[in-house]
């Protein structure tokens, strides 16, 4: 159990904080809700209601999506794109998808290799890009979720003060869904970047996010 | 994933949005709605007022100077009417008659009840123009 602990210590921390945080969430989204029933003149509804509304599942579908698309990105333009000085960067010259010895794959496998890394054909053109497959199938899925929770939520308001209702289509074509989506992704996007340059320059000492702090500024993918 | 749990996941992702979940709801939130129509054409004033939210109601009381039992018989709203199709988003619903017209119902502790009644559409993109609302 100890090792157990030891050895998945930064994701059971995250695991830890992402319920901490998804439950204060939602208290305050709770009583923004009812806060906004007052002005309506509408009664409270209770804590249960609202976290299985839809006016909670689309505040958590659409930071979801965001947060899943920056993945699905960062894991998809890394195998291509370089900056020269980050860690988070592949070496300067070493753009692609790297040769079968590099990445262990087939012949070139090891013992402890995963084993659909030692297969061929389909089953390992899967494993090599099942992060990205994972990752994107995950955005794909909670950025629908925020859209079919964002309709509800948007219709609701629009009933009242007795407005026409939208279909699905007509709202992922709305304002009020690409605000909802962009304003996620561009804060998204600014962290990525900011963090693959910030990181050219600035050192965390014992993180592998950041270089050792006495490698040079133009060392590229080395890790502290 | 396998094919049973994308389905079970689907599901619950349409019932957390309310769709596809809600067709006891519609139900309901159209039962409120005819009740509140029948009411008004056996000129049953008590009847009708038990249909409306508080809010509706005390406007009613407001506007024409009057208890809502008789207030509610002197608007010109339709008498009768069959629910045509309802929809319920959250905790706010729209019922379109049959005979042409909408009501507009808001759900409360004491279940769903008419905020806004004898409504027609107005300009495009503006709210409908009703005869009651609250």
């Amino acid at each position: 159990m100890r090792g157990f602990l030891k050895h998945n210590s930064l994701s059971l921390v995250f695991l830890c904080l992402f319920i901490a945080a998804i439950f204060f969430q939602a208290i305050a989204g709770h009583a923004v809700f009812n806060e906004e029933q007052d002005r309506h003149g509408d009664p409270h509804i209770s804590f249960g209601s609202y976290i299985t509304s839809s006016a909670f599942g689309v505040a958590v579908m659409e930071n979801w999506q965001s947060e899943y698309l920056q993945f699905t990105l960062f894991v998809l333009l890394t195998v291509w794109f370089v900056q020269r000085g980050s860690p988070e960067s592949k070496e300067l010259g070493k753009e692609g998808r790297g040769s079968d010895k590099e990445q262990l794959v087939g012949e070139d496998a090891r013992a402890d290799s995963p084993r659909w890394a030692r297969a061929s054909g389909v089953r390992r053109r899967i494993y090599e890009n099942s992060l990205l497959l994972v990752m994107g199938s995950i955005w794909i899925g909670t950025w629908f979720a925020q859209s079919i929770t964002g309709v509800t939520e948007y219709n609701s308001e629009q009933l009242d003060p007795q407005e026409e209702t939208v279909s699905w289509l007509h709202y992922v074509g709305s304002a009020d869904f690409w605000e909802k989506t962009l304003q996620n992704w561009q804060s998204e996007f600014l962290a990525v970047g900011s963090m693959a340059i910030l990181a050219v320059y600035l050192r965390q000492r014992g993180s592998p996010e950041s270089k050792p702090v006495g490698a040079a500024h133009h060392s590229t993918g080395v890790e502290g | 994933m396998s094919s049973r749990a994308t389905l079970a996941t689907a599901l619950a992702i349409a019932c957390l949005a309310g769709v596809g979940c809600g067709a006891d709801e519609e139900r309901d939130a159209a039962a409120v709605t005819e009740r509140f129509y029948e009411a008004l054409d056996r000129n049953d004033g008590r009847a009708a007022c038990r249909e409306l939210s508080a809010t509706t109601a005390d406007a009613v009381e407001h506007q024409e100077k009057a208890p809502c039992h008789d207030a509610i018989l002197r608007l010109d709203l339709p008498r009768g009417g069959v629910a045509a199709k309802s929809r319920v988003y959250l905790r706010s619903a729209s019922v379109d008659l049959a005979g042409g017209g909408i009501a507009f119902l808001e759900e409360g502790p004491a279940g769903w009840r008419i905020s806004a009644a004898g409504c027609t559409p107005s300009a495009p993109g503006r709210p409908y123009d009703c005869e009651l609302e609250g």
